[in-house]
Parts: structure tokens; sequence; C-alpha cells
């Protein structure tokens, strides 16, 4: 069946297409035959699948590829009565239709490789297709894709059962001769450029920043009539500026997305066609399994991800084989008879964590013993030496197998220590652990160069940080019948769970921790098994970002894994799940300290303040202005405020008149601290009511500590 | 023009003082050129002179687009981009175990900590280039043990001389709290 010569181009595209299309029909497949669902979400996927099936037929006969209309046709056949009736669809069913995918891949990518006319008449292949459900071993899940390629004048149904350690793919679509190869080290230079560039784009703000602020020194002069040209000149340029500015800014978003897609891909793209792995497997072994996958949307280095999947497949095929009981055995020990594989991928900074877990029968360590010596891996004595965790290790031995046959899915030896290789050779590690009739989880940790993960943006007072996605499971605003206030915590109940509420603030020892306010935003968000309600101040958006390790000052702060640049160029730091989640009694313990709030419009002033304040025991809050230390005022209580007497919009001297001017506030002690060490400066100073003045020379260690001491125990005694 | 006419006696005087200040010149000059210097970037710190050793120098930037740590050690001003890195910006005068400034910071400088890695300090103003002898700075680095040695200048200036490496090799830059 000869494809039109002018039309192979378009062949070759239709395949990488019809793949796609074929692994979203696989993935509502495998939807459709799961128990439980309700009717009105079968009918959508009927629909879906109906309209998936219609696409392949048109975009085939549009071709010319009479035989591919012909079996996605037939399909269609297959499933019209059943999208009739809705309905759970038919195991045997799902095995016809995704055979019939099976087929309809392998011709096509026949007829895009040019290999149409060596294909043989598909009657047969039809016939059989509409006859009987074929075993469901010829389905075979290779790396890249849901379908095995088809070889060279073969026969499409004789796919042979599949490699226990696969090769890796060529990349879904991208033949050969379809790009440029280009080395790693170009893309990751190109990546420093693009960042160079950003900063570029940042300094073209501040300048034009930098022209406005001259033309409004111009016009301050007086001299209107004078300086109108140049007035008028410095507005243009400074206008042109902006757009230029902004103009980059928009290059380098792009430059930066064109450089992900280049580099990474979703994991998504090799996890997919595992489930489909997984189904088949079990049905082969008598087995019923369902595989869950989270984190799929996490997008990853392409070389990483290529090279992970055959490990991924052959530690599922694994979990299936050995780790999954019969369904009649599992039923016997109180498990669900179909068996729960879960793969976890979470990218934390600059690493990586696989996770993939079943909860089987876990591993039998005596078994393990026993194997590893008959196969002369270890020998008696030494076999009695180990450990139980040194045992388990055994598994990635290379020819460790306690399969005393051989079979299609394992028994030959060679496995799990082709994993540790590909681990190891990624520069990462792998750990087990297993609880005898419970599971068995695989831990994969690997460092990673490139790719983005889904952030949730939030704001804590003026910190805005993110929260990776994984492990928010939900938002909810703070209503009071839902929190239950106690003495030391509030809690706050979830699907008939109590949760524990931390306020983000409190926890990143910003503010006092308090119980939410009505209509605050509440994460739910969840980690190792734990879950709490997080008070936020602002839900600002999601964001997809490279997250970039920390540098080695900050690397050790527990609370956060990393730091990724947002499209103004300014760093998001990125909390860690676990710690949010981690026990926070803690925090209530600083509640009892004395508690100072330091004023001042000067980054490095307020951590010089805090470093020697915390030093002397004191829990310090920080404001930037006079305006936010009123609102800290306001919703805490302190017991001394260090303030910086000249800042812009509100100095020291009037904050000191407003804290005075409330009944509240007005013994609360207040030392002025300032860059002008000038009489006239402290006479000022001390005339506006402050209980104290330093200059910030005088700021040394020590020194503003005893002022504060002093100052507190002087107001304290004239109470 | 009429020629100027020279004392003979002051003549002699004169070629004598001319070929003492000659040869005063000449010591001087050879010893410029033998004393080896050591290249370092100066900058206020509060009442006090400290420097860089200029070689460590990577970048002077203005202290802007800082990105807090909350919970990071108390000499952790924040993080920033710089050159498509993340670095920390730490401020010296509390590295230096409390310092009290003169106005507050307004530059960052970028230094090599002396293990290949970068970080940014704090300085309140953009740094000098000058010198220091040598072997001053030698000398009084073995005689100290902490990471700033107090070295004087050719016109007897104290300077305090930072040691990168010495400075960033302590342990008290990380996490303020274990929580």
């Amino acid at each position: 069946m000869p494809v039109d010569p002018m039309l192979q181009p378009l062949v070759a595209g239709f395949a990488v297409e019809a793949q796609e299309v074929i692994q979203k029909v696989t993935m509502d497949l495998l939807e459709l035959e799961r128990e439980g669902l309700e009717n009105d979400a079968l009918a959508k996927i009927y629909t879906r699948l109906g309209r998936h099936l219609h696409t392949l037929k048109g975009s085939a006969s549009s071709l010319g590829l009479q035989d591919l209309g012909d079996i996605a046709h037939k399909l269609e056949d297959a499933l019209a009565p059943l999208k009739a009736h809705t309905q759970k669809m038919p195991r045997p069913v799902v095995d016809v239709l995704l055979h019939g995918l099976d087929l309809f891949m392998l011709r096509a990518q026949a007829h895009a490789d040019g290999r149409g006319d060596d294909l043989p008449n598909p009657a047969a292949a039809l016939s059989q297709l509409v006859a009987a459900a074929p075993p469901p071993e010829h389905a075979a899940v290779l790396p890249g894709g849901a379908f095995a390629q088809v070889p060279p004048a073969a026969q499409p149904a004789a796919v042979s059962a599949p490699p226990e350690m696969p090769a890796a793919p060529e990349p879904v679509g991208e033949s050969a001769d379809a790009g440029w190869r280009v080395s790693a080290a170009q893309v990751t230079s190109l990546m420093r450029e693009v960042e160079r560039l950003r900063e570029v784009r940042l300094r073209v703000e501040e300048r034009s920043r930098e022209l406005e602020r001259v033309s409004a020194l111009l016009a301050k002069q007086g001299l209107l009539a004078e300086t109108a040209e140049a007035r008028t000149l410095l507005s243009g340029t400074g206008r042109s500026l902006r757009t230029d500015g902004e103009e980059t800014s928009d290059v380098v978003d792009a430059l930066e997305d064109g450089l992900k897609a280049i580099t990474t891909r979703p994991t998504r793209t090799i996890l997919d066609p595992l489930q489909r792995m997984v189904r088949d497997l079990s049905r082969q072994l008598g087995k019923e399994a369902r595989l869950s996958v989270v984190g799929a949307e996490v997008s990853l280095d392409r070389r990483l991800l290529e090279k992970l999947q055959g490990a991924l497949v052959h530690i599922l095929r694994n979990a299936v084989d050995h780790g999954l009981e019969m369904p009649a055995e599992r039923e016997k020990a109180g498990k669900h008879h179909e068996g729960a594989l879960t793969l976890r991928v979470e990218q934390q900074g600059n690493l990586l964590y696989l996770e993939a877990s079943d909860d089987g029968r876990g591993i039998d360590l005596s078994q393990v013993r026993k194997a590893a010596e008959k196969r002369g891996l270890i020998t008696a004595e030494e076999a009695a030496r180990l450990n139980d965790n040194q045992v388990r290790d055994l598994i990635f031995s290379e020819g460790f197998s306690t399969r005393s046959d051989v079979t299609d899915t394992s028994g030959r030896g060679v496995g799990l220590d082709a994993v540790r290789a590909t681990v190891e050779s990624l520069q990462g590690r792998i750990e087990v652990s297993s609880t005898r009739g419970q599971g068995t989880r695989f831990v994969l940790t690997l460092p990673v160069d490139l790719g983005s993960s889904p952030v949730l943006m939030v704001r804590a007072l003026e910190q805005f940080v993110g929260l990776p996605m994984l492990a928010v499971e939900s938002t909810q605003l703070a209503r009071p019948d839902m929190l239950r206030v106690g003495k030391r915590r509030t809690h706050m109940e979830h699907q008939g769970q109590l949760l524990p509420v931390i306020d983000l603030g409190a926890r990143l020892g910003l503010r006092a921790s308090s119980p939410p306010t009505e209509g605050q935003p509440l994460l739910i968000v969840q980690s190792g098994g734990k879950r709490v309600a997080l008070g936020v101040d602002a839900v600002v958006g999601d964001r997809d970002l490279v997250i970039r390790p920390l540098p080695s000052e900050v690397r050790e702060v527990a609370a956060w894994q990393g730091a990724a640049t947002l499209s103004r160029g300014e760093l998001l730091l990125i909390l860690r799940p676990d710690w949010v989640v981690s026990d926070t009694e803690k925090v209530t313990v600083s509640a009892v300290s004395r508690r100072a709030l330091v004023v001042d419009d000067s980054l490095t002033a307020r951590a010089l303040h805090r470093a020697m304040l915390e030093a002397g025991g004191f829990q310090v809050h920080l404001a930037a202005s006079g305006a936010r230390a009123l609102e800290r005022l306001q919703a805490d209580t302190y017991d001394v405020v260090i303030c910086d007497l000249d800042m812009e919009e509100m100095d020291g001297i009037e904050l000191i008149a407003r804290l005075r001017e409330n009944k509240d506030t007005r013994t609360l002690p207040v030392i002025l601290v300032s860059a002008h060490d000038t009489q006239v400066a402290r006479d000022r100073g001390l005339a506006s009511g402050a209980d104290g003045f330093l200059s910030k020379r005088e700021c040394a260690a020590g020194r503003l500590l005893a002022e504060v001491l002093d100052v507190m125990s002087r107001r304290g005694s004239r109470e | 023009m009429k020629p100027l006419v020279v004392d003979e006696s002051l003549e002699s005087e004169t070629r004598d003082l001319l070929a003492r200040r000659a040869a005063r010149l000449r010591e001087q000059g050879e010893s410029t050129v033998e004393e080896a210097v050591h290249w370092i970037a100066e900058f206020p710190l509060g009442e006090e002179r400290y420097a860089l050793p200029l070689e460590s120098l990577r970048a002077a930037l203005p202290l802007r687009m800082v990105t807090p740590v909350p919970l990071s050690a108390p000499a952790v001003i924040g993080v920033l981009r710089f050159q498509g890195q993340v670095l920390s910006a730490l401020s010296l005068a509390s590295l230096l175990g409390g310092h009290g400034w003169r106005q507050d910071p307004a530059v960052l400088l970028v230094v090599d900590r002396g293990d290949g890695e970068l970080c940014a300090l704090d300085c309140e103003a953009i740094p000098r280039p000058t010198t220091l002898p040598l072997a001053s700075v030698e000398a009084a680095r073995a005689r100290a043990e902490g990471p700033v040695v107090e070295v004087f200048t050719h016109d007897r200036q104290l300077i305090h001389l930072i040691d990168p490496k010495r400075l960033f090799g302590r342990s008290d830059v990380g996490a303020r709290h274990a929580r």
C-alpha cells in the first residue's frame, strides 16, 4: 500500500501526532477499566475516546493510509455499543482496543519509515482484532512510547516479549536528521547568557528610573523655561528606555522558555506509558495492579529522563512480578485485591527524588540470603554476619535473582544491578526499604541541573515564598466554624481530620503566631504522610520555575530547598514541605522571650540590629518603614522598638509621635538610631520622646544591647 | 639676554647638592622598584579603614534586589543573583563580631571566598584600589591567626586587612535556628 511520495513527509508528522493521541486513548482506556467511576465521568471519557479515535481515522484517511483508517474504524465499532450504554469497560474489550492501537501504531510507524509496502494485508489482523482479545503479553512497552517499534518486514502482530532492561529510545518525533546535535556545555553556556541578559534588562530599568530622577531634579530647580528642552529630551529617552526594557524582558522570557523546551520535558512523557506496562504485565501474570503517579508535571532534563526510563520500567516490573501477591492471596491477607503501585517524583533544589513503592509482600530477607548464597554471591559465613540492611542491599548485586526458573519477566539475574548502575552513572544513589507483608519502597536520589517545577507563590507579610505544588492539596479561606482555637494551638477541621494550623509568618520568625483571621487563605500542605493547614497572607499564583540550589551560607537552613528567579529578576525562596509540616512546638517556646521591633529602611541595618539583639536573647521582628511598624504594633506586642531616625515617608520622629498618641504604645520604649552623629540630631530625637539615641557608629556589639536594657529598665521603674 | 653668572664656589656647592639629591633619588627609585606590594581594595567601616585583597574582588554592585532569607544566620542579609548564580549577601560588620557603621551600606562587594565560591559583602562605599608593603602583610599574617590583620600603609595609616579564606573558613555562617 504505497504512500503518495508527495505525502511522505506528512506521514512522518502524522506518526508522531498519532503516538500522542494513542497515548491519550490508552490512558482513557485504563481509566474506563477502573471500578467505581461515576456515570458522568464514564460518559465524558467515552466521548473523548470516540473523538480521539475519529481523529485518528480522519487523519489516516486524509493521507491515503486506508489500512489505518480501517483499523480506527473497527475500534470505533468496538466502542460504539459501550458508548451507547455507559458502563465500565470490560477487560477483554480493553484488551481488544489496546491491541488494535498497537496494530495502528506499528503500521503508522512502518508507513512513516517508508516500509508501508512491506506490511502484510491488514485484513487478517482486522479480523483477529474483532474476533478475540489477544493475549496481553503481546503488547509491549518500550521507552519513549507505549508501543514497540515494528522491525523491518516484521508481522505487526508478532511483537516480541519485552526485554528485561530496555535500551534508551530515540526521543519521540526526534529523528537524527530532524534537528541539531548541541553539546550540553553549549546549552548551559547559553543559559548563563540569558541570565546575564536578564540582569542587563534590570540595569536598563534602573537607568530609566535614574533619568526620571534627573528630570524631576531639573523641574525642582525652578528653571522651567531654560531646562524645558533638556527635560523633554530626557523624558523621551526615559520612555524609550522603558519600552526597550520591556521588549528585552519579553525576549529573555522567550529565550528561557525556548531553552527550557529544548532541554527538558515533563516527567509524564516517560511515566504515562508505564501505566499500560503495569496493566499488561499484571494481566499476564494473573495479578491486579494499579499505578498511581504523583509529580508527573515536573519537567526534567531530557537526558536524565531517557536514562531513567529503563530503570523505572525495571523497578515496576519487579514490583509486579515479585512484590505484588495474587488477588486471592492479597484478600486473604486483608488487602485490596488490586495491588497499589506508586511513583512519586519530587524536585528539591538541585536534587530529584524518585520514589517507587508497592503494597505487596515485601522483601523476604531469608530468601534473599539463600538466593545470594546459592548464586555464589556470598558465603554462608558472610550471610550470617550481614545485618538486615546489608542483606536487602544484596538485591542490587550483579547476577542476583530469587527466581529459580527463567520467565519472560525475571530469573536471568539481570535487573536491579543494572538499575543501580544507571543511577550511579547519573551520580545518584538508590535505597530500598521494605516491611514484610506491607510492601517495598525504592528511593532514587539524583542531582539535577536543569528542569522546572510547578510552584505556588504565596506571601507572608512582605516576604514572598514558593511552595512546591506537589505538596499543596488544596487552598481554603478560613471560616470560624472550621477552626478549633486552643490555648497553644489552633486546629482546622478538614475532611473529618483535625489539622494543626501554622502561621507561615510566625513559622518564619517574621511575627508572633496568632489564629487565622476570617477569610485568610489556608493551604492544606502534606509531606511524608503529615498534613497541616498553612496560614498565609495572600496566594499570588502558580508558576513553573527553575529551582536553583542556595549558596553554602544558607544551604543548611532547614526551611529552604532553593531559590528561583522570577520574571523581573528577583529571587523567590522555595520552602521545603517536610519542614513546613514538621513539629512546630518550638515556635511557641520563643513566645516567652523579650520581643524587639527593628524599624529601618536599610536592609543591612535591619540585619545588623537583628543580629545584635538576637545575641542578647531577644526575639526580633523587622519592619522596613514606619507604616509597616505601625501595622506590626497593631498586631503584636513588643518590649522595645529600635527605629531609624531618617526614613523616607515616615521618619522616626513621626513614628514616635504616632506611638505616643496611642494609649497602647504610649509608654513603649523607643530607641532612635541615626547615621547622623550630631548633637542636633541627638537633641531632636530625644525631644521627640525617644527613650534613647545612638548613632549607628556607636551600634557596635554590646553597646546597642546595653542601651536597650537600660531604656527598658528606666521605663519599667517609671511605671 | 644676559648670561647667568654663577659664582665658582657656589657652583661647586650646587654641584655637590645636586649630586647628593641624585644619589638619594637613585636609592629611592631602586628601593621602590624592588619593594614588592600587595594590592588591596580599601574601604571604610565605621571609623576604621578595612581592605580586601584586590585579587579576591570580583565586582562592586549597588545594594539592591537582595531577597532576605528568614531563619538564616545573623550575618546573612539575603540572597541575590549575580551572573546567573545565586549568592549570599553578608553583613561584614556582623561577620566581624558587631561593628558600628557611619552610613548604611549601599554597595555590595562580590568576593571569592577563597574556596572558589563567590559571596557578596556589604560596604559603606565603593572601595579604592591601593597597595600595602608585601613584607608588612606577610609579617602581620604570620603574627595573627584571625581573619583580620592590622597592617600599616607607607604613610603609616592603619588598615584592617581581611583574609577571605580565614573569614569564611569559620563555621558560624549558616542556619540561625535549628528548627
